[in-house]
C-alpha cells in the first residue's frame, strides 16, 4: 500500500503540471505557432527602402556530359522519356542553373509589396516521371507548397525536413482527388530539404522553405534576381546541390556580405570554375 | 562486490543468456582492454556527442567542448537529468529512469529498483544516450531505435506528429514482434511512465542536440557561445521539440487517428467479399502496395533498395560516396525489407486496428506511406477501403476467423498469435 502511494505520486504531478501548461499554450500550439519568431512585413514607406540583387553564375570550363539515369520502373510510362542527371545544369551560354541564393542574415523587415505581389502556392510537379522545377524555395508563412501528379502513373513524394514534420504522399494519377496535395512547412531551413520518390529511385528534387521571401534559384541562364531586399547590410548563403555551400574564393563557405543600396544592386557576373564540381 | 564490478557481471551474464560464449569473451575482452587502457571505470557516465555523418577532424576542440558543455547546461547528465526552461517534463519520472543501473535493497535484501532503469532494461540496444548504438546494436536487423531523431516508427497519429504517450508506452508493453525489442509489460506502470518520460527527454535531447550542431559546425556560431546563442538554441531547439510532443494530445479529435468499426464480416461469405475487395485494392494503382509488399504480400515487389530516414543519410549517390559516408557513422548501412504478410508477425502489432493505423498512417521515417486521410489532403483510399486491405492481410497472414486449420506461423503457433497478436496488452 505504501508502495503504490509512493508510486502514483509523480504522476498526478506531472498531469497536473502538464495540463496547466497545455492550457497556457493551446493557442499556440492549435496554430502551429511557436517560439519561433517570424520576420514582420511591413509596408513600403518609400522606395528609399528597398534595394533589389541581381547576379548571374557563369560555369567556366566545358559543360559536363550529363548521365543518363537506370529507368527500370514504371518503363511502359516513364522509359519513353530522356532522363538525365540535375546534379549539375549548365544552361544558355555557360549559365550555372539551380543554384541556391537566400539571405542568411535575419532581415530587418519585409516588404508588403512582395506579400501582395508573390503566389499565395508554389508548385512542384510531377511530370513526365521526374519533379518539375527541380529546384524552388517556399516562403512558408505565406506561401503553400502545392504538390501535384500530372502522370498516369502513381507517384510519391517523400521529404524530411530538420526538425520539421516529414512527408511521405502517395500520388494517384489525374483526375483522382488524391492526385493533389498541399503542405505546410513550419520552420525555416538552412540547407534545401531532398525530395524523394520512394517508386521511382532516379526522380529528385530540392526544396528550400524560409520564413521570409528573400532567396531565389538560377535560372536557364545562370541569372537570379532578389528583389525589394530592406536596405542595409545583409549575408546571403549560396548554395548548390552537388556540393553544397558554393565555396570560391570570394564567397568562402558559400557566403558573402554586402551593403544592399537603395535601386539596383548588381553583382555582376561570378565565374565558377568547373573544377569545384569533380567530387 | 562493488558497483562496477557487479555491473559489468550482470552484463557478461547477459551477455552469455542473449548471444553466447562469443559475446561474453568479447565483452570480457573489452573490459580487460579498457582497464589496461587506463579507462578509469569511476568516472561518471556521459551522454556522447551526436557528430553522425561529420568528419572528426573538421571538428575544433573548441567546437566539440561547447558543444558538450552546452549539453550537460541544457540537460545534465545520464545519471543526473535536468532541463531547459520551458521543457516541462517530469524531473521526478526522469530520475527514476536515469541513473547507473543498481538494484537498492530494502532491510531484507530486495526492493524495488527505483533509479537506473533506462540503464537496466534500454541502454544495451539504445545506448546511453539514445543513439540506437548501444553495445548489442550491430548485431540487430532492424537498428535498435535512434531517438535523437525524434522519430517514432509505430504510431497513432497523423503522418509527421509525434507520437502519443499511449503509442510509446503499447510500444514497451507489447515490445515489437519480429524484433529484438521485448515486452516490458511486467514492469510497474510508473516504471513504464518513468521509461516513457526518459524516452521522451533523450529525443528532445537529441533533437536539440542536431540543432546546435548544425547551428556550430555549419553556421559558424561566434565561440564560446553567447547568451543570444544559448537562448535561440533553447527556443528553436528544445522548446519546438517539447511542443511537437505536446500538439497530438492538445486535440486528439485532429490529430490522433481512431480505427473506424470494420464493416460487417461476421459471417464467412462477408469476410470473404471483404478480402477479394482487399486484395483488388492492394493491386491496385491508388494503393500501390504491390510494388514493395509483392503482388502475393511475400514483401517480393520490384522496390528493392528501401532503406529508413536513419540509414539514408548514409547513402550517397554513387557507391564509393555511400561507402565514405557510412564510415562516417556509428552503425553500418542497413537495408529495409518489406514485410511478408505471409508469416503473419508485424513489428507494429497484428491486432486489426494495429494493422489499421500502419495503413492509414504509414510507418514513419519509412518509404512505407500512409493512404487515409490527412488534414487537408484526401488521402487515396476510403476509410473502408483501409479495413478490406486489413482483412486481406490478416487472410494473407493465416488470421481468416472461419478457417479451421489457419496457414500462416500466426496460426500455427498460439503463443506467438499471442505475442504479437490479439490477446496481448489489452
Amino acid at each position: 500500500m505504501h508502495r503504490q502511494k509512493e508510486n502514483e505520486l509523480p504522476i498526478k504531478r506531472r498531469r497536473v503540471t502538464r495540463r496547466h501548461f497545455v492550457a497556457a499554450t493551446a493557442a499556440v500550439v492549435a496554430t502551429h505557432a511557436t517560439a519561433i519568431k517570424v520576420p514582420q512585413v511591413i509596408a513600403s514607406l518609400s522606395s528609399q527602402e528597398w534595394g533589389d540583387l541581381t547576379g548571374r553564375l557563369v560555369y567556366m570550363g566545358k559543360p559536363p556530359e550529363r548521365q543518363k539515369l537506370v529507368v527500370d520502373r514504371d518503363v511502359e510510362c516513364c522509359g519513353k522519356y530522356d532522363i538525365r542527371d540535375e546534379s549539375l545544369m549548365v544552361g544558355r551560354e555557360g549559365g550555372l542553373m539551380n543554384v541556391f541564393i537566400y539571405l542568411r542574415s535575419r532581415p530587418a523587415r519585409i516588404c508588403s509589396e512582395l506579400a501582395e505581389r508573390m503566389p499565395e502556392k508554389v508548385v512542384l510537379d510531377n511530370r513526365d516521371c521526374i519533379f518539375i522545377p527541380h529546384c524552388m524555395t517556399v516562403w512558408y508563412p505565406r506561401q503553400k507548397y502545392h504538390i501535384i501528379n500530372s502522370d498516369p502513373i502513381a507517384q510519391n513524394v517523400a521529404f524530411s525536413p530538420l526538425g520539421d514534420r516529414a512527408a511521405n504522399i502517395i500520388m494517384t494519377p489525374p483526375p483522382d482527388p488524391a492526385a493533389e496535395a498541399w503542405w505546410e512547412f513550419r520552420r525555416s531551413q538552412t540547407v534545401p530539404v531532398l525530395v524523394k520518390c520512394n517508386y521511382h529511385p532516379w526522380e529528385s528534387a530540392y526544396v528550400l522553405p524560409r520564413d521570409n521571401p528573400y532567396m531565389a534559384v538560377t535560372g536557364p541562364d545562370g541569372s537570379f534576381q532578389i528583389e525589394k531586399l530592406p536596405v542595409g547590410k545583409a549575408e546571403f548563403q549560396v548554395w548548390q546541390e552537388r556540393i553544397g555551400y558554393l565555396h570560391i574564393e570570394r564567397w568562402p563557405k558559400g557566403r558573402f556580405e554586402i551593403s544592399i543600396k537603395p535601386g539596383l544592386n548588381d553583382l555582376g557576373t561570378i565565374a565558377i570554375s568547373g573544377q569545384l564540381f569533380q567530387v | 562486490m562493488n558497483t562496477v564490478g557487479r555491473a559489468a557481471w550482470e552484463m557478461l551474464s547477459w551477455g552469455i543468456r542473449a548471444f553466447g560464449g562469443g559475446f561474453a569473451i568479447a565483452v570480457l575482452g573489452g573490459i580487460i582492454l579498457g582497464s589496461a587502457g587506463g579507462c578509469n571505470p569511476a568516472s561518471p557516465a556521459a551522454f556522447r556527442l551526436n557528430l553522425e555523418g561529420r568528419e572528426p577532424r573538421r571538428i575544433s576542440f573548441l567546437q566539440r567542448e561547447s558543444l558538450e558543455e552546452l549539453m550537460v547546461e541544457l540537460f545534465g547528465t545520464p545519471d543526473e537529468p535536468r532541463l531547459p526552461p520551458g521543457v516541462e517534463l517530469n524531473l521526478e519520472l526522469l530520475r527514476m529512469a536515469a541513473g547507473p543501473a543498481i538494484r537498492m535493497g530494502d532491510e531484507e535484501g530486495y526492493g524495488r529498483q527505483r533509479r537506473g532503469l533506462y540503464r537496466e532494461h534500454c541502454a544495451r540496444c539504445h545506448g546511453i544516450s539514445g543513439d540506437g548504438a548501444g553495445p548489442a546494436a550491430l548485431v540487430l536487423h532492424p537498428y535498435p531505435r535512434d531517438f535523437r531523431w525524434g522519430i517514432f516508427k509505430y504510431t497513432s497519429t497523423l503522418p509527421g506528429l509525434k507520437p502519443t504517450r499511449a503509442d510509446l508506452r503499447q510500444v514497451l508493453r507489447r515490445g515489437l514482434p519480429g524484433t529484438a525489442m521485448p515486452s516490458f509489460a511486467r514492469l510497474d506502470p510508473i516504471e513504464l511512465e518513468a521509461l516513457v518520460e526518459y524516452v521522451i527527454y533523450l529525443s528532445i535531447r537529441g533533437e536539440t542536440e542536431r540543432y546546435a550542431v548544425q547551428l556550430i559546425l555549419d553556421e559558424d556560431e561566434p565561440l564560446p557561445l553567447s547568451i543570444v546563442s544559448k537562448e535561440r538554441i533553447i527556443e528553436e531547439g528544445a522548446q519546438w521539440a517539447y511542443q511537437q510532443w505536446l500538439i497530438p494530445e492538445s486535440d486528439p479529435q485532429q490529430y490522433v487517428v481512431v480505427p473506424p468499426p470494420p464493416p460487417e464480416v461476421s459471417m464467412p461469405a462477408a469476410w470473404a467479399d471483404s478480402v477479394a475487395k482487399g486484395r483488388e485494392l492492394y493491386r491496385s494503382e491508388r494503393a500501390q502496395c504491390v510494388k514493395c509488399h509483392g503482388p502475393e504480400g511475400a514483401g517480393d515487389g520490384e522496390q528493392t533498395d528501401l532503406y529508413d530516414d536513419w540509414n539514408l543519410a548514409k547513402k550517397g549517390v554513387t557507391p564509393a560516396q555511400t561507402a565514405r559516408l557510412s564510415a562516417l557513422f556509428s552503425l553500418p548501412l542497413q537495408r529495409l525489407k518489406a514485410r511478408d504478410f505471409r508469416a503473419g508477425i508485424f513489428h507494429g502489432g497484428s491486432r486489426a486496428e494495429d494493422l489499421y493505423l500502419r495503413i492509414h498512417i504509414g510507418i514513419k521515417g519509412t518509404p512505407m506511406p500512409g493512404v487515409g486521410p490527412n488534414g487537408d489532403n484526401p488521402g487515396v483510399l476510403q476509410l473502408e477501403e483501409i479495413w478490406h486491405i486489413v482483412h486481406f492481410i490478416q487472410d494473407l497472414a493465416g488470421q481468416n476467423p472461419f478457417s479451421q486449420k489457419a496457414t500462416g506461423a500466426a496460426g500455427r503457433n498460439p503463443l506467438l498469435s499471442e505475442l504479437s497478436g490479439s490477446t496481448f496488452g489489452k
